[in-house]
């Protein structure tokens, strides 16, 4: 039988989640910058309050232009729904604690950003939430460190900065062998590269201040659940299948289903963090996706020119991009990353801690600022910026070395930034 | 059998039953339900055998399927209830209410058609348990405008969460619900023999059971109150779960 067909993401960027404005007609996803919502009765306000009526109450639970994004993202995922948080570390904080607590414990790729790293390794602990960093490369390593309290494996797409490559399909079979979810950050591939829940992960937040956005002007986060994990197969998620005296003794598995993470981190996450996205942040993070396709499409043409570009210059010690042949995830990335592994990569420059940061401060084009993501070329020295509360050992572990220097290309003339990179690197041996 | 709110009910109870249709569960009455409790008004959304947490053998017919009821009625000591069903559900709120019509006291046929004939490639593809029978429910399930989104349950993609609720179910459920809708008969003398309120909810972009295939139904009740929401699809619940619930607070509450 044929298969209807499902509307593509370059649609769906344009149109998911919006319908033009009742009121008015506006085209445009109008900014709802209210903070609360007027009922028209108490009956109806009593039915939204008790969940037996759709509607908002509070911006910082829903807000009619968040919503727009939540759906959007959604379809773009393939997720049944999704929350937008005040940033991307906020959608990780409230992912982890929708289901985890004292005595919990995450398995976690050693390769991760490195504000991500810190909640894990420093904040988190305060809470009674522990991790193990692992090589998700080895699946051994992430087998044994699981754990009975486990209660979520987490890694990136892409790793930041050394660009590991997760084998999602690898990673996701330990996670649900042993009866719990795998949460992925996917901010660096964004939907157009690859769709995580394609390969089997379970949640994925993405910090929507780089490519959903582009444009480098909010600070935004997507927390998106696929519905597919059972969180009845498991009972230490006792956050999702025991009554919660919080929300009147609700079961969120049994009252929704698929729906039960996102239900809970909305009613409680939302409700009592509330770390929420301003409804003008999520109009320009809207602005944003409309071209995704395009700014996509262009910064990975760049980024590969620049990457060979690199690859061939003389002060340049080595790069590391996945479409390289010696990189170690090269198979990997040709399979599940077909349109290409990103605009985020990393070199290692001739010379030294000197040398880069002669190189940095020789940029014309490339602003040196802690973001990636941007419609505008980018460069930092993590080991000094973005990781520098790492130590030696696990900068080693992450791949970072003091040489390394971390580039996300935007979406310029990709001569210009040839130009601007290879007058800098003659500058930085001088 | 597995209800929702899970409680031990009371002799002498005159519940509304909510029945849910193909390939899904009691999970797409939570809003309704949420409301009649709150209310104080006795109500259960069942999972129907083979669906859900409900453990038993799925059945393979609308007749079957009333009768599995009307004996779970019986263990229960309810003499009397109201019916509240979506598409395959409907189909079980009329056979229930014209087998015993001095038991079922009002019924809600939501997203309701007669015959709900299934075609054959989309049954075989059922047989066969293929992602593409999820897929075209899935799709003519929802109005052209509700494919796109704009739920009025905020962050909430109606389409994907049709299809994870139906890829959740048990192999073989969705051919057996579909295979039973299309081989209910006698709809129309059925119909007749209905002797409680009736009340009709439909989707005027219903591609699955499109709004002119109810008319006949309508026909053959006796002073049946109909209510089409313009633009909605098949999927009445999650494209309109406001209007559905002003609906059923007026079958019910008024």
């Amino acid at each position: 039988m044929k298969k209807p067909k499902d509307l593509n993401l370059e649609t769906l960027s344009l149109h998911a989640g919006n319908k033009p404005d009742s009121d008015f007609g506006s085209r445009a996803t109008p900014i709802y910058q209210t903070s609360s919502f007027v009922f028209p009765d108490s009956e109806t306000a009593a039915g939204i309050f008790n969940n037996e009526r759709a509607g908002h109450v509070y911006s910082r639970i829903t807000n009619p232009t968040n919503a727009v994004l939540e759906e959007r993202i959604s379809s773009l995922e393939g997720a049944i729904g999704a929350i937008s948080t005040a940033s991307g570390q906020a959608a990780l904080f409230l992912a982890i604690t929708t289901i985890a607590g004292q005595n919990s414990h995450i398995v976690a790729s050693k390769s991760l950003y490195g504000g991500s790293h810190n909640l894990l390794e420093y904040t988190l602990p305060r809470l009674g939430i522990k991790t193990t960093f692992v090589d998700f490369r080895k699946p051994k390593q992430v087998k044994s460190a699981i754990q009975k309290n486990t209660h979520l494996l987490f890694g990136e797409t892409l790793g930041n900065p050394g660009l590991d490559v997760m084998n999602i399909e690898m990673i996701s079979d330990i996670a649900h062998k042993n009866k719990i979810p795998l949460l992925v950050d996917s901010t660096f591939t964004t939907p157009y590269l690859m769709r995580p829940f394609d390969f089997g992960a379970d949640i994925v937040f993405h910090s929507a201040t780089k490519f959903l956005s582009g444009h480098g002007v909010v600070i935004g986060g997507l927390l998106v659940d696929s519905g597919k994990f059972d969180w009845n197969s498991n009972k230490k998620f006792k956050t999702l299948n025991e009554p919660y005296e919080g929300f009147h003794n609700m079961n969120f598995v049994d009252e929704f289903g698929p729906a039960a993470f996102i239900n809970r981190a909305r009613k409680e996450g939302a409700r009592d963090f509330g770390a929420c996205m301003s409804p003008h942040t999520a109009f320009l993070i809207l602005q944003g996706l409309e071209t995704l396709s395009l700014r996509m499409e262009k910064h990975i043409a760049n980024t590969r020119e620049i990457v060979n570009f690199l690859n061939e210059h003389d002060k340049v010690k080595s790069v590391s991009y996945p479409e390289l042949k010696n990189h170690p995830d090269h198979k990997l990335a040709s399979k599940i990353l077909p349109k290409g592994s990103g605009a985020v990569f990393t070199f290692e420059i001739e010379g030294g801690y000197s040398a880069g940061k002669k190189f940095i401060e020789s940029l014309n084009i490339f602003s040196h600022l802690a973001n990636v993501g941007d419609a505008k070329s980018l460069v930092i020295h993590p080991s000094s910026t973005t990781h520098h509360r790492m130590d030696k050992a696990s900068l080693k572990k992450a791949g970072i070395t003091e040489n390394t220097v971390r580039l996300s290309i935007g979406i310029e003339d990709s001569s210009d930034l040839k130009e601007d990179l290879n007058e800098a690197l003659k500058q930085s041996n001088r | 059998m597995y209800y929702h709110p899970s409680r031990k009910l009371t002799k002498g109870s005159k519940p509304i039953i909510f029945i849910h249709g193909t390939g899904m569960d009691h999970t797409v009455w939570t809003l309704p339900i949420r409301h009649f409790v709150r209310k104080k008004v006795d109500v259960m959304a069942v999972d129907l055998p083979g669906h859900g947490k409900n453990q038993d053998k799925a059945l393979e017919s609308i007749d079957k399927i009333s009768t599995y009821l009307f004996n779970f009625l019986d263990k229960n000591s309810i003499s009397e209830c109201s019916i509240v069903g979506h598409s395959m559900g409907s189909l079980i709120a009329l056979e229930m209410a014209s087998s015993m019509p001095e038991r079922i006291n009002a019924i809600s046929m939501i997203g309701t058609a007669f015959p709900m004939q299934v075609g054959e490639a989309l049954l075989e593809s059922a047989k066969q348990n293929s992602q593409a029978a999820i897929d075209i429910l899935t799709f003519m399930g929802y109005s052209y405008s509700s494919r796109l989104g704009g739920n009025k349950n905020p962050g909430m993609w109606m389409t994907e969460s049709t299809r994870r609720l139906m890829q959740k179910s048990k192999k073989g459920i969705i051919y057996k619900d579909l295979k039973a809708c299309s081989e209910f008969s006698d709809g129309l003398e059925k119909a007749k023999k209905v002797k409680g309120k009736v009340q009709l909810i439909l989707g005027s972009n219903d591609f699955l059971t499109p709004r002119i295939r109810a008319q006949d139904l309508i026909d053959h009740f006796n002073n049946p109150q109909v209510k089409e929401i313009n633009g909605s699809g098949h999927s009445l619940m999650m494209e309109e779960p406001n209007k559905v619930l002003d609906y059923l607070q007026e079958l019910f509450l008024n």
